[in-house]
């Protein structure tokens, strides 16, 4: 610490802060040794993956804490606010600092609104609580801070309730109450998780620009390090309940001194680099740290850190200074680079087959209710029908993956599931190799069955709770690979090993099991029936980073050897790059982008891809964001198109053909299966796209 | 709005035509003879026919029941047969009764209800609102006819304060004695207060878990308008459709309690009429009491609508 900051008093100051629920399962220490500093008009990220207890150690700040667990807590540590203490103030003193002094924003915006309120009114009253202002005044000044937060008619969106805002006005709605009285320490709580990647893209935008505006602290809870590499002035990084790693944005992300750092940065599936080489995701073995556990006597990180010593199971570290505000929670931090996570592999690309398609659909369509009319049965057509896909066709190569991507409500799960045969089709066809595949799944053979296998983002919708999780892999193998009893025991047994698990895991109950774990059983389960084609929906979505990485590099070596097929959906493009080798871009139900992977997400690609490459944060603070940003709101789900699907909110929106015609499909350069589908020729938007 | 009040007030009209062909059905299923009945024992078949003729009891059922529809359609509701009299004088009495009945029920259970419940939720767990609930449990798995009994075992029987029957004499407004009330109207208020606590309780507490409260308790608000302005609305919402269907399980209470202290409501009427097979009245009480159901449920999607806004701007 240089000697300036050392004589001003920090705006907020936690020191060795420890939360401890005692609830009638047990005691879980969540929060262990949590030290920070905010100064003003700094943004402080705090980062780390489930139950690192990050947010809550933002929530004890404003003493927020029975709602995590019933039952008794107890806070340890000291937390200072402008140098005054926060744990021992009272209640009526510290009312007055919140949503004034101290404000807040949270993750998921439509439930954190009073849904039977006026957005308007909830922000005026913030005001006249805590600024004693008229009704008239307040009103202005709700105005003007719906205007300063980007909010469009600004003088009539107080009107509103708010599930007439889609999510990204509802957090903008929030941020300004957030910033109503002008607070000196705005503690953001996964703001953007949950929305959109577009919508998050404008969110980080507007906290960038509120950055220079407003002096205040900003604490910023995330686990995801691309967002925090695009706002955080300095970093904390979180793990089993403590700070293992604290400095400068750019020294967390570049010279991290702390194991666990530069293996988080690992897992994260990265764009190609500039010299095109593409080389293997990395993960970090076992699981996060579970709060009940209390062996405080050792590193926490040591039972996954590869440069553990014998002391490191012996005696916990204490946090080192390692450089110019730059701290570290390892006795070896000198020796921490990149390489500890093992030397980069190139992938293994191999040659992919694509003589025989696998799977073949055309021209898929399902739309959810019917016309309603005006009278019941009778009348004009008033309401159409809900639009999942209107008319997709794509095909699956041998031992190829094919990613869907796309945002919410694109119609990328209704694929899966009309593919799957768990909801029929209304139109179209689906081949498997040669035969046609009946609309559900039913009415289809069992080798049909065995061929096509689903992985669910959920893994617990797919284990039965009451039996161990053994049962379901023999299952699949006796049904689906027909092996005997006695075989498939044995089979089974290989498997967990195939997805890294020790096979004790598999007489545990699900229910004994870590989301990971659970997952890994699944993907066994998946495995087992020597299945065509894998759909996998979401499938990592729900899963830790750390925890990611090692599913998808399963997944990886399972083709490899196997060559299955996949389908991959996500909506995280950065996943779904790493991991295709197709690429199904989906818009409103629409197709906006089809054709190998390098072909989609290279130049030119669709206006609509093109915008959701440029919302993907880089988990780098010196990457230089793009400002290809989406206006307008999303279609709704009845909306029928006149022209091309995506004009209502199109960057690059020629004219009105836009708007009257659908857009042609126009073959892209260097694939004859790279298909846009656009307006705009082919040669026009590489030159639009190269400035 | 006004067409989805239409649209709903239709289907009602229809539920009610519905009603009335399943009960005219249904009595004429019956054993028993409306004229014997009425007559008695020891009546000579030759003025058995007679009365028949004259309630036109000879005609084919379906004529009969179109005949009276169409008279009920034209506003004339008719004469009872065992009564021999107007439907309407019968009805327009008993009906004041039974509504004194229900309104005390219900201004005062559901205010006391929705406060109790409120509090409970607010304080779950503490000592009190293991009370209010435990007393809740109790009133609801004890049925109307029990409660009674032991109502009137103990203000009659023991500590000789109220007399054990209700009975009104013609002509006499129950208000002027209202010892007579206080038994039936706790009876009905028992259930219906336990019920609605209880749902008002859960709800409660569920809305206090949600994030807009966490919302407004971090914006800094003081308890006070959290509650008001924050939980009142969001709890009240599910709690209103409560109260209504409650209504009609009230109207059943009432049924019952009537009869156990023959209180001369409507629901006494109602057993009166079947047991005399008298058709015309029994239809219309049964009217009476599906279409007071049937309105609540309309007026609770109403108020719901009104409450919530999620509904009213869809
Ligand atoms: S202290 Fe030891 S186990 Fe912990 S991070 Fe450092 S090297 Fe790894
Ligand atoms: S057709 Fe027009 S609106 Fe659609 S993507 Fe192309 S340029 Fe945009």
């Amino acid at each position: 610490m240089n000697e300036k900051r050392k004589n001003e008093t920090p705006l907020l100051e936690v020191d060795h802060l420890a939360v401890t629920f005692y609830t009638p399962h047990g005691t879980f220490n969540v929060v262990r040794d949590v030290s920070f500093t905010i100064q003003r008009g700094e943004v402080l990220a705090l980062v780390g993956e489930t139950g690192c207890g990050k947010s809550i150690s933002a929530f004890a700040i404003v003493r927020y804490l029975l709602p995590f667990h019933p039952g008794e807590s107890r806070v340890d540590g000291t937390i200072f606010f402008e140098g005054k203490d926060l744990i021992a103030m009272p209640d009526s003193e510290l009312q007055k600092l919140r949503g004034n002094r101290i404000a807040m924003v949270y993750q998921n915006p439509g439930t954190s609104l009073n849904p039977t309120m006026r957005v308007g009114l909830q922000m005026e009253e913030v005001l006249k609580q805590h600024l004693r202002v008229e009704s008239k005044q307040a009103h202005q000044r709700t105005v003007e801070l719906f205007d300063s937060v980007g909010l469009a008619e600004p003088d009539r969106i107080g009107q509103r309730y708010p599930h007439q805002l889609s999510g990204g006005m509802q957090q903008r709605v929030m941020i300004a109450m957030a910033l109503a009285c002008d607070p000196d320490l705005l503690i953001m709580d996964e703001p953007t998780t949950g929305l959109d990647v577009t919508t998050e893209a404008t969110i980080l935008d507007l906290m960038v620009d509120l950055k220079q505006r407003v002096n205040a602290g900003i604490l910023f809870v995330s686990h995801n390090l691309g967002t925090v590499a695009r706002v955080a002035d300095r970093v904390a990084v979180m793990y089993a309940g403590q700070t293992v790693e604290q400095g400068p944005a750019s020294a967390i992300f570049k010279r991290s001194k702390h194991p666990y750092t530069t293996g988080l940065l690992q897992c994260v599936p990265q764009p190609p680099s500039e010299d095109e080489t593409n080389t293997r995701l990395r993960s970090i073995p076992g699981d996060t740290y579970a709060p009940e556990e209390v062996n405080l006597q050792a590193c926490l990180f040591a039972p996954r850190c590869p440069m553990a010593q014998e002391m490191c199971h012996t005696e916990a570290p204490e946090i080192l200074s390692v450089g110019d505000s730059h701290q570290s929670r390892c006795f070896f931090w000198n020796n921490v680079h990149k390489g500890i996570w093992g030397e980069l592999e190139p992938r293994d690309e191999g040659i992919r087959e694509t003589a025989e398609p696998v799977l073949n659909a055309n021209k898929l369509q399902r739309f959810f209710g019917q016309w309603q009319r005006k009278y019941i049965l009778f009348g004009p057509r008033v309401r159409p029908p809900v639009r999942a896909v209107t008319d997709i066709g794509f095909e699956v190569g041998g031992g190829r993956t094919l990613g869907i991507v796309g945002e919410s409500g694109c119609g990328k799960t209704t694929v899966a599931r009309l593919v799957a045969g768990l909801i029929p089709r209304q139109r179209g066809d689906i081949l498997l190799r040669t035969e046609e595949l009946a609309p559900m799944i039913e009415e289809r053979t069992d080798q049909q069955r065995a061929a096509l296998r689903m992985v669910f983002q959920n893994p617990t919708t797919s284990l039965n709770p009451k039996l161990p999780a053994r049962h379901t892999i023999v299952r699949s193998l006796q049904k689906l690979a027909r092996l005997s009893r006695k075989d498939s025991h044995e089979r089974a047994e290989e498997l967990a090993r195939a997805v890294r698990l020790e096979p004790a895991y598999l007489d545990r109950r699900p229910e004994a099991l870590s989301g990971g774990e659970q997952q890994r059983i699944v993907l066994a389960a998946a495995f087992a029936g020597e299945s065509d084609l894998i759909i996998a929906d979401e499938a990592v979505a729900s899963l830790d980073v750390s925890v990611q990485a090692q599913v998808i590099k399963l997944l990886e070596d399972h083709q490899r050897e196997s060559g299955t097929s996949y389908i991959f959906i996500s909506h995280d493009l950065g996943v779904v790059r790493y991991i295709s080798d197709d690429i199904l871009v989906l818009y409103a139900g629409h197709i906006a982008e089809s054709g190998p992977a390098e072909c989609v997400l290279n130049i030119p690609s669709h206006p609509y891809t093109e915008a959701l490459l440029s919302a993907v944060p880089i988990p780098d603070p010196d990457a230089t964001p793009t400002r290809i940003r989406l206006g307008g709101a999303v279609p709704t789900l009845r909306e029928r198109f006149q022209g091309c699907f995506f004009a209502g909110r199109c960057p690059r929106k020629i004219g009105p053909i836009c708007d009257n015609t659908p857009p042609p499909v126009h073959i892209g350069p260097g694939s004859p299966d790279h298909a846009i589908h656009c307006h705009i020729p082919v040669e026009e938007l590489i030159k639009l796209q190269s400035d | 709005m006004a067409r989805f009040i239409a649209r709903r007030l239709g289907l009602i009209c229809i539920t009610l035509l519905v009603v009335s062909v399943v009960i005219f059905v249904i009595t004429e299923l019956l054993p028993g003879d409306v004229a014997a009945m009425i007559l008695g024992k020891e009546a000579t078949e030759e003025s058995l026919e007679r009365l028949r003729e004259e309630l036109g009891l000879n005609r084919p059922a379906h004529e009969r029941y179109l005949s009276w529809i169409g008279d009920v359609l034209r506003g004339d509701l008719g004469d009872s047969y065992a009564l021999k009299m107007p439907i309407t004088d019968i009805v327009g009495r008993r009906l004041r009764h039974s509504v004194i009945l229900a309104a005390f029920a219900f201004l005062v259970g559901v205010p006391a209800a929705v406060a109790a419940g409120i509090w409970a939720g607010m304080h779950p767990n503490t000592k009190l609102d293991r009370l209010i609930s435990m007393t809740a449990l109790v009133g609801i798995s004890v049925p109307e006819f029990v409660t009674g009994l032991l109502l009137i075992l103990l203000f009659t029987s023991t500590l000789h304060l109220l007399p054990s029957s209700s009975i009104i004499l013609p002509g006499v407004n129950p208000l002027t004695s209202p010892q007579i009330l206080i038994m039936p109207a706790l009876t009905v208020t028992s259930v219906l207060f336990a019920y609605i606590m209880r749902m008002t309780r859960a709800n409660v507490i569920e809305v206090m878990q949600a994030d807009y409260i966490r919302t407004a308790i971090l914006k800094g608000l003081p308890m006070k308008r959290i509650i008001l302005r924050h939980l009142f609305p969001n709890a009240m919402l599910p709690t209103i459709t409560v109260i209504a269907s409650s209504f009609g399980w009230m109207l059943g209470g009432i049924i019952i309690v009537e009869n156990v202290f023959a209180y001369p409501g409507i629901g006494q009427l109602l057993l009166r009429s079947i047991e005399t097979h008298d058709i015309p009245l029994l239809e219309v009480v049964t009217l009476i009491i599906a279409g007071t159901y049937a309105i609540s449920n309309l007026l609770a999607d109403l108020s719901y609508a009104a409450l919530d806004p999620r509904v009213r701007l869809a």
